[in-house]
């Protein structure tokens, strides 16, 4: 019994000691408390917001771009799209087995989708899919319960006119590339429903289009979803500047329509402010194309097609300007003395140079030529002797100010600068002296000379003008252009705009078609030009020279014209190439001639009142 | 007079009985009970059917059991305390072999109408089963290598089982409150500070061969939770979040963001303090550990004012037990252990743990209503 009594003394003091023992728990567990709350409170407490609120990154709607008259040529629509936070996301794969039901995913986009994940942070939402339909939308909407850190969005995606033949100018936009990343590091690149200009006048103007981006804070849960909005805690986006074009959207989808299934390249340029109202590269592509996402069938269409719709061949293409340089020519060796205007050479259809003979196109010789008839018959044997007396070196000077071998802050990117040759580039390239064949050649614009679509109008346009080296551009800025003088003695050009005026309005011009442009006395000038892209062998100009039909398409011609109207008060200069076109006579002559009408009449002149107003008659 | 009052009380009847139930410990734990339901309310953001309605219900049907065993005669618990803890070691050995896996650790059985966890149950029956092994050992055996192997005999074979499910934060709810009462039995200081030595030796070597990888992960996650943010870390650091950010007053009732934004996992269950401690800042943990506090002094004065030593023993496991189920969460999620699984009673969400605990407080009860009743000793055992 003792013991028990014992025992139960024991029990009794261990119990206090227990007690104790607990009791000091309790104080640590308070003084852990303390120091959590109080002590730490304040930091737990910004932790806890942190958690609690977010702000996202609102991408602000990108500016739209419009043709000179207000018109529309690149927009924005409503677009569906989902997006996933990888980091919110229990199980990638069954996630996009879960989405895949409504949304079909390719494997190429799975293993897109994975590699965006790699790439980005954890919390960058990663797009999934974009350009859903509205029932798919809604239908993912309804499963957003089973799918945490998958978010559906709609938002602004940009769209083209269908036609496409603003595609070249006007470019695209897409997801920014690795490049624009690294350049840029804001968030704003980094959401997946931001879209970047990739080329044309959306990358050129990609800051003023782009706007900024807005914040807005939101109450999310530990899931990522969006619980509550704070609007009035938040900076809206701002959206980006609409850009303005020179071009006449309207002339542009005629010409677009005149050129039909050919290839090539148009332009149509003020000639005392440089806006160009149209600037064409054919055939043309959908940029919508490249927005939604091309698909592989897209692009080996696009990549086997021998008119090389991607290529934009107006500031990109280094043709040889055939007879157009002739103007060129002529001023070099007036303004060096070496021609006289009336002086007559004869042409007798060929010319020998030592082994080789130098054909006219016409086989039978043109006969007594002086400068206007030698440009206005666009005679070749001519020219031949005057490069013998000039030299291709003031022909590169005069090509220079009139604007050939450059290129031109026009607003787009992807110009060449074409190629005046001379004998140090001819070393330099081709470890090969300058020879007097070369001369002629490039006397007719053959050879090494290339020039692009676009060099051609500047030069059309400066012989125009007159007096100042006008230089194009596209978007309409705030600075008033500022050309420099043209520096050229004014009395020889208007021998060459004469000739050029002979060429469409006197008879046995090349492009004799009289008061062709349809305004009354508004009368054009032009040059034409017939682009060889063939060798013809001796042996063949023996038998006889094959007609540009009988040959396959691409050893055809170019068919070129340059031109301006109207001739006693320039106002607009064009230029046209047709690869393959045949003569400069045929399908250029004519697309020029229907460009400046059109231009002409868009800017107040009325059509000749015989073909308006047949009543009068 | 004495003799008189003592009488009518072994009397028995239904109405004396209950007027001998010590009021205040079922007042206080329905009150924390109360507390428990508002908290799921809130954890779930105000839904009653995502928990609080079930909580509430439990707590009304354990309540109610928990009066009915403390007005049962208490020979019959006395009687029951061998065969409840074989009949829980049989369920044990069952869950082994038939047993529902859950997370990756086997602990429920199925019997069709519901699903009982074992364990749980073996946490009363091992404290029942101790009490009574003591109860009925002469006393001079306490300290004697006999004595004291039986003892840990009881304390490991359930514990063994319970480990192997695995469930570290049933395991040790089994062994600390054994060895709590095994100290409490009289054990000399010698023989448990050699345990301690012993301890120190096997700790180590348990840590290496005893655990799962994921048990040990959750250790060395809980000294170094930068370890895994988003993983069992993102558990401690939520919670400290959640419970840092309340500050004195707390967000308010219903106001927590960290627990209705879903921060906190498991907020309704084992994270729940930190749903109390947002939404009532210090004042409110305090007052939680305060209501704890006055249970485990109540059962122990209980325990203290009982004569015979399977009550004592009993009353001073099962309050040990519910204490430390409320150290280990506390200290869970304060940060100050690691995250083992282990409710707060009474206030987490969870049907077995409530019943148990409501029914070791019944026992507890009932010890006190018939502390006058004799209880034979060295009945029980071959000892």
């Amino acid at each position: 019994m003792s013991e028990r009594s014992d025992l139960d003394r024991e029990f009794s003091r261990r119990s206090v000691i227990l007690g104790i023992g607990g009791l000091s728990l309790f104080g640590v567990f308070g003084a852990r408390l303390h120091h959590l709350q109080v002590k730490k409170g304040a930091d737990y407490r910004t932790l806890s917001e942190n958690n609690q609120f977010n702000f996202q990154i609102v991408v602000p709607d990108r500016g739209r771009i419009l043709d000179r008259n207000g018109k529309p040529l690149a927009t924005n629509r409503l677009d569906y799209r989902v997006v996933m936070i990888p980091e919110r996301v229990e199980d990638i794969d069954l996630t996009l087995a879960q989405i895949g039901r409504h949304v079909t995913i390719s494997e190429a986009q799975t293993a897109r989708i994975k590699r965006d994940i790699k790439r980005n942070r954890s919390f960058t939402p990663i797009l999934i899919e974009d350009h859903l339909s509205w029932e798919q939308f809604a239908a993912l909407n309804l499963d957003l319960p089973e799918l945490p850190g998958v978010i559906p969005q709609s938002g602004q995606t940009r769209q083209y006119p269908a036609s496409g033949e603003f595609s070249h100018l006007i470019g695209y936009v897409g997801k920014p590339g690795q490049a624009a990343l690294d350049e840029d590091k804001s968030p704003l690149l980094r959401q997946p429903t931001f879209q970047i200009g990739k080329t044309g006048v959306e990358a050129n103007e990609d800051k003023r289009l782009r706007g900024s981006s807005g914040r807005l804070k939101v109450e999310v849960n530990a899931l990522g979803r969006v619980v509550r909005e704070f609007p009035s805690d938040s900076d809206a986006a701002k959206t980006g500047e609409d850009v303005s074009l020179t071009i006449d959207a309207k002339l542009q989808s005629e010409t677009a329509k005149a050129f039909g299934d050919e290839s090539g390249g148009a332009v149509v340029m003020d000639v005392i402010t440089g806006e160009l109202r149209v600037l064409l590269s054919m055939p043309t592509f959908d940029a919508n194309l490249f927005v939604s996402g091309l698909t592989q069938a897209d692009m080996d269409k696009m990549n086997s097609d021998e008119k090389r719709p991607q290529f934009n061949k107006v500031i990109g293409g280094g043709y040889p300007p055939a007879s157009t340089l002739k103007m060129v020519v002529a001023m070099a060796g007036l303004e060096a003395g070496l021609i006289a205007p009336q002086e007559t050479i004869m042409c007798t259809g060929k010319t020998d140079l030592g082994r080789r003979t130098f054909h006219c196109w016409k086989r039978r010789g043109h006969g007594q030529m002086n400068l206007h008839e030698a440009i206005k018959n666009s005679c070749d044997t001519y020219f031949y002797k005057m490069i013998e007396r000039i030299g291709i070196d003031r022909v590169k000077s005069m090509g220079l100010r009139m604007g050939l071998g450059q290129v031109f802050d026009i607003g787009i990117s992807g110009q060449t600068p074409g190629l005046l040759p001379d004998d140090a580039w001819k070393r330099a390239r081709l470890n090969d002296a300058w020879r007097t064949g070369d001369s002629y050649n490039a006397s007719i614009g053959q050879g090494f000379v290339l020039a692009t679509p676009l060099q051609l109008a500047v030069m059309a346009a400066r012989i125009a003008n007159g007096s100042q080296a006008v230089t194009p551009h596209i978007v309409i800025g705030e600075d008033a252009p500022n050309f420099a003088q043209l520096d050229v003695n004014l009395d020889h050009l208007k021998i060459v705009q004469h000739a050029m005026f002979g060429v469409c309005e006197e008879p046995g011009g090349t492009a004799y078609k009289p008061g062709a442009l349809g305004f009354d006395g508004v009368q054009m000038a032009g040059k034409t030009g017939t682009g060889q892209v063939r060798g013809i062998s001796a042996a063949e100009r023996a038998v006889r020279v094959r007609r540009n039909e009988e040959l396959p398409w691409k050893y055809r011609d170019h068919s070129i014209f340059v031109g301006y109207a109207p001739y006693d008060n320039p106002r607009f200069a064009a230029s046209c190439l047709v690869e393959h076109g045949g003569s400069g006579a045929r399908k250029a002559a004519e697309m020029v001639r229907g460009m400046l009408r059109g231009a002409l009449a868009s800017d107040g002149f009325a059509q000749r009142s015989d073909d308006a107003a047949p009543e009068k008659l | 007079m004495v003799m008189q009052i003592a009488s009518s009380r072994r009397g028995g009847g239904l109405g004396a009985k209950l007027f001998e139930i010590d009021w205040l410990l079922p007042m206080l734990i329905f009150v924390i009970g109360l507390i428990g339901v508002a908290m799921i309310y809130s954890s779930t953001k105000g839904v009653w059917g995502a928990g609080a309605t079930q909580h509430l219900t439990r707590l009304f049907i354990g309540s109610v059991l928990m009066i009915i065993i403390a007005v049962t005669d208490f020979r019959l618990w006395f009687g029951l305390a061998y065969p409840a803890y074989l009949a829980a070691l049989l369920l044990l050995v069952l869950v082994e072999f038939f047993g529902v896996s859950v997370n990756g650790s086997q602990r429920w059985l199925n019997l069709y109408v519901t699903r009982i966890q074992p364990s749980e149950i073996m946490k009363l029956a091992v404290v029942l089963a101790l009490a009574r092994y003591y109860h009925d050992l002469p006393d001079w055996r306490v300290s004697k290598p006999l004595g004291i192997i039986g003892a840990l005999i009881i304390i490991m074979l359930p514990a063994a089982l319970v480990l192997r499910q695995p469930d570290l934060g049933t395991t040790l709810l089994i062994i600390a409150p054994g060895l709590i009462i095994l100290f409490l039995a009289g054990v000399k200081w010698r023989i448990i500070g050699t345990g301690f030595v012993a301890a120190a030796i096997a700790v180590p070597l348990f840590y290496r061969f005893g655990l799962k990888d994921y048990q040990r992960e959750r250790i060395w996650t809980f000294l170094d939770p930068s370890r895994d943010p988003s993983g069992a870390g993102y558990h401690i650091t939520q919670s400290k979040i959640a419970l840092g950010s309340g500050g004195v007053n707390g967000k308010g009732f219903m106001n927590g963001t960290q627990a209705n934004l879903d921060y906190v996992p498991e907020n309704r269950t084992d994270f729940i303090f930190t749903v109390i401690g947002e939404q009532f800042g210090l004042l409110g943990g305090i007052g939680i550990m305060a209501l704890y506090l006055g249970v485990g002094v109540l059962c122990m004065s209980i325990a203290l004012r009982v004569k015979n030593v399977f009550s004592k023993l009993m009353i001073a496991g099962i309050t040990a037990t519910f204490m430390l189920y409320v150290y280990i969460n506390l200290a869970m999620v304060m940060g100050l252990a690691p995250v083992v699984g282990v409710p707060l009673p009474l206030i987490s969400y969870g049907g077995t743990v409530m019943l148990v605990v409501l029914a070791g407080f019944g026992l507890i009860l009932s010890a006190h209503v018939h502390r006058e009743s004799d209880l034979p000793r060295g009945a029980g055992l071959l000892l």
